[in-house]
């Protein structure tokens, strides 16, 4: 009798060893069917090359980790407060992680802390802000982008050179960082830069901004522009006096128009950023820190200097033209 | 000593329960791995099998547009208009202007029907090149006779070339994603003419095409060109920065059509003859052994419900097993009580236990025969040895008389001497006549007159004696020798030492299905503590007839059973009464001739 109690036990405990396995099978299985949400606000969701390849980028990465990636962001850079409104929005939805691009060196560092405060795993990308946050940046290296302008241009600079640099916005990061890597790019040749000036993004200020220089500056044959809008005012300008002969130019990002005037001759030199890397490397890093993995504090989605011989070359190509459905005519 | 791993179990059963479970486990997980195995490479082999038809899907897909693009290449060559353009002539201005406009015309028939193509373009050496509908100009700052394609179609002397996939910069202001067919016009015959066409595929129509197919979540497919160039890969940027890895090489050397790598992914591979691209399905075997995880959840399954079915039968199967040996433990527990009654088995099986059984059944039955034997002999050496005893007349006793019988007779008590020595002389024939073994009650107490009156003569004042015994048990039959040995007894321990006459009384009665026989003294009496023992110590005295009392209980008791024999009563000082119990009508008892 005491044998078959024995032998009913070990079997109750063999069905309910099984039947934990059964369930931590399917538990497994139910663990793998809900992957993680990451959200991504970007500073606009246009049809702008840079945030359409953030965007691809980011949706790469989702597809490849295997976690639920959600775009969104204003249809401009300038609509912080609308950003700001998305972030609340997003913090609502309790997704795993956000990864976030701040539309505002300042104000936008209140919103970003409500995503900490509410467990969300946060991670910057594209621009930084007053505040040191997030468990990660994810962005170009400015200094770097400047310091490979600079050290190409340096070859083009002799002791008469005069050097005129055409930033965007003072005291912004990119600004900054780029004037200070150029500058260290130019080694000694830093000493000739005659004048710094900005456009507040607009090409058309450039424009006026560069005519001024060059009155004023009449030897001055070297000038940069530190992003899209203030290259291609100050090209235009050059271009205008017909003096892009004389001029060595350079200048940061790209467009169909500064690709033109790459291959017209008027540049030298662009430096162009990697955003489909930018937001591959984000959301990468988003998923890894939700996952509790240690992440670089800083990572650098790089910089390519683009000349007019190389930019037709495989990789810059690519680079250069990200999108093969849609037709880029013109400007 | 160290137990083998089946003989720690307690029981049998156990013992096979476990060994079943052992096997069946063994053969589950070898049956489990097999088919896990088998179900894994299944599943490669089908995984591998679609993947091939799919990529080769996309490279027939590929070849067609590319085919499409050779013919729109040779209705172009074969055109009238564009050879003449081509021929290097001179030509009037409405000549120049009359082909310009027939060509551009074939050119927008092209491209109207045909919104994949980008750019159709005749580049004259001599002439002014006409691209698509004739208002598009090149590229100013290009040097098209550096673009790679263009002189790869001059070296290719008149074969097509078909690019890798490129941004088209030798139009102006366009910037498209194309794979372009060129095709060297020139003709050795016409120095003078010549010149490159070129017509641009819309790159989207094959990056659709790879995008539109999917081979699972995460596997995707990619493109190389002949020379290991990336037409097209989904993560082209990250190749490029060095974030990824793509192989390449590995692909372009493989001779198979499908490999596995180290991480889990499974490359199948298409190579196309028509433009010797090769297009790379890459799946991830994980996903892929998504449908084998299923079925290993169900194996698992499966295996689970046939171990609990196996271990149940093998339960019920050493139940049958061991049933018999179980038997056969439960009658061996009977024979070691000594019940043998029920110790003999049913043999059923015909198998080793059978066999045990039937040995087993021989076994008890052998021993039950030893030891009713060895009873029967000990019963008879019991018997002769009393008998033995009984036949014997103390010679103490016999001295006594005949000392007795000599004093009588100096004395001259002739009447005396003769009553004594008759006496003696039946007492003696009684001894002698050993055969009669059961005699009646009536010659019991005869016989045992006989000693009294031989002791009462010797003892004179001191006994005094008177048989009670009723009539009606006279003629039963009793064995002999009960009476005078109780007799003597009282006679030796209880009168001889009291002071004074002693009286001794025989009774006789009968008391249901009982005869009782009594010998009662009024002599000394016994203590508790003497009566206790009373069976112990007159085995054999030396003054008695030699038949001590405890003779006369076992013979008593081997005669008529355990129920029946002799008792005492005493009281000190008061006397003593022995009693016998006997059956009734009691003839030749079972035990046989005493």
């Amino acid at each position: 009798m005491g044998s078959y109690k024995r032998r009913v036990g070990a079997m109750a405990v063999f069905a309910l060893l099984a039947t934990a396995l059964l369930c931590w099978y399917w538990h497994k299985k139910s663990e793998s069917a809900a992957p993680l949400r990451v959200v991504l606000i970007q500073k606009a969701v246009d049809d702008t090359d840079f945030w359409t390849c953030v965007h691809q980028g980011g949706q790469m990465a989702a597809k490849e980790l295997g976690v639920e990636l959600t775009v969104m962001g204003p249809g401009q850079e300038s609509e912080a407060a609308l950003q700001h409104q998305m972030i609340l929005d997003a913090i609502e939805e309790r997704p795993d992680a956000i990864a976030l691009t701040p539309s505002s060196f300042e104000e936008t560092i209140p919103y970003a802390q409500k995503i900490e405060e509410a467990g969300i795993t946060l991670v910057l990308m594209d621009s930084t802000m007053e505040q040191d946050m997030g468990e990660s940046l994810i962005a170009t290296d400015n200094f770097e982008a400047g310091y490979k302008m600079g050290s190409y241009m340096k070859r083009f600079v002799d002791e008469d050179t005069v050097i005129g640099v055409v930033g965007h916005v003072k005291g912004t990061s990119t600004a900054t960082e780029r004037e200070r890597g150029f500058r260290e790019g130019l080694g000694e040749a830093q000493e000739q830069i005659a004048e710094v000036v900005f456009c507040d993004s607009s090409p058309d200020k450039a424009y006026e901004l560069t005519c001024g220089l060059l009155k004023t500056w009449p030897d001055m044959n070297l000038i940069v522009g530190l992003n899209e809008y203030s290259a291609v005012g100050a090209a235009r300008a050059v271009k205008d006096s017909g003096r892009s002969d004389q001029c060595h130019m350079a200048g940061f990002d790209s467009s169909i128009e500064e690709i033109q005037l790459l291959e017209e001759g008027v540049f030298d030199a662009i430096v162009i950023q990697k955003p489909f890397n930018m937001g591959y490397l984000g959301i990468e890093t988003a998923v890894q820190a939700a996952r509790g993995k240690v992440v670089e504090p800083y990572v650098d989605s790089g910089s390519e200097l683009i000349t007019k011989e190389n930019m037709y070359t495989e990789e810059n190509q690519k680079l250069l033209f990200p999108f093969f459905g849609k037709n880029k005519k013109g400007l | 000593m160290k137990k083998s791993l089946l003989t720690r179990f307690r029981s049998i059963r156990t013992s096979i329960i476990f060994s079943f479970a052992l096997l069946i486990v063994f053969a589950l997980l070898i049956f489990l791995l097999l088919s896990l195995r088998f179900t894994r490479e299944t599943v490669l082999e089908n995984s591998t099998e679609y993947t091939s038809q799919l990529i080769g899907q996309v490279n027939n897909d590929i070849d067609s547009y590319i085919g499409y693009l050779e013919n729109i290449s040779l209705i172009v060559a074969g055109n009238s208009d564009v050879r003449d353009y081509l021929s290097g002539q001179e030509f009037s201005q409405e000549r120049q202007e009359e082909l310009r406009n027939r060509i551009t015309g074939v050119f927008k028939t092209i491209t109207d029907t045909r919104n994949d193509i980008i750019n159709i373009a005749l580049l004259s050496r001599k002439e002014e090149p006409l691209i698509n509908r004739g208002s598009a100009r090149l590229n100013p700052y290009i040097q098209v006779s550096e673009l790679s394609w263009y002189q790869e179609a001059v070296e290719a002397e008149g074969k097509t070339v078909i690019s890798s996939s490129h941004v088209q910069n030798a139009i102006h202001g366009s910037y498209d994603w194309v794979v372009t067919l060129s095709r060297s016009m020139d003709k050795p015959e016409e120095p003078e003419g010549g010149g490159i066409f070129f017509v641009d595929l819309n790159y989207s129509v094959i990056s659709d095409l790879c995008e539109r197919l999917s081979l699972g979540n995460r596997g995707y497919i990619y493109i190389l060109d002949g020379r290991g160039g990336i037409v097209y890969h989904p993560q082209q940027q990250l190749i490029y920065s060095g974030l990824k890895q793509e192989l390449i090489s590995e692909v372009m050397e493989s001779k198979k059509t499908s490999f596995l790598t180290g991480d889990g992914r499974l490359y199948t591979i298409s190579r196309s003859e028509e433009t010797g691209w090769i297009v790379v399905g890459v799946s991830m075997v994980s996903e892929l052994m998504r449908r084998a995880d299923a079925a290993r959840g169900i194996y698992l399954l499966i295996a689970l419900a046939l171990f609990l079915a196996a271990l149940a039968l093998a339960y019920l199967l050493s139940n049958e097993i061991t049933k018999p040996i179980k038997a056969l433990e439960r009658s061996m527990k009977e024979v070691e009580k000594g019940n043998f009654a029920h110790a003999a088995l049913a043999v059923r099986e015909e198998n080793e236990i059978g066999h045990l059984s039937r040995n087993f059944n021989m076994m008890t039955e052998e021993i039950q025969n030893l030891i009713e034997q060895r009873d029967r002999e000990q019963q008879i050496k019991r018997k002769s040895e009393l008998k033995a005893l009984q036949s014997q007349i103390n010679p103490h006793f016999l001295y006594n008389t005949l000392d007795s019988i000599i004093w009588m007779a100096e004395w001259g008590k002739n009447q005396e001497v003769v009553r004594m020595t008759s006496s003696l002389a039946k007492l003696l024939r009684r001894s002698i006549s050993n055969e009669q073994e059961v005699v009646t009650v009536a010659e019991e107490v005869e016989y045992t007159e006989t000693y009294l009156t031989i002791q009462k003569m010797r003892y004179k004042d001191k006994l005094e004696y008177e048989v009670l015994v009723e009539p009606e048990i006279m003629q039963e039959r009793v064995i002999k020798l009960l009476l005078q040995p109780l007799v003597e007894n009282a006679i030796y321990h209880g009168i001889k030492y009291k002071e004074g006459k002693g009286l001794l009384r025989i009774l006789g009665f009968r008391k249901g299905d009982e005869m009782i026989l009594k010998v009662q003294d009024d002599g000394k009496g016994m203590d508790s503590d003497t009566l206790a023992h009373i069976f112990e110590k007159h085995t054999r005295d030396t003054r008695s007839n030699g038949v001590g009392l405890n003779n006369v209980n076992e013979r008593i008791q081997i005669y008529y059973g355990e129920e029946y024999g002799l008792s005492f009563r005493s009281e000190p000082e008061k006397g003593t009464e022995a009693m016998i119990t006997l059956p009734l009508g009691k003839e030749e008892g079972s035990n046989g001739e005493l």
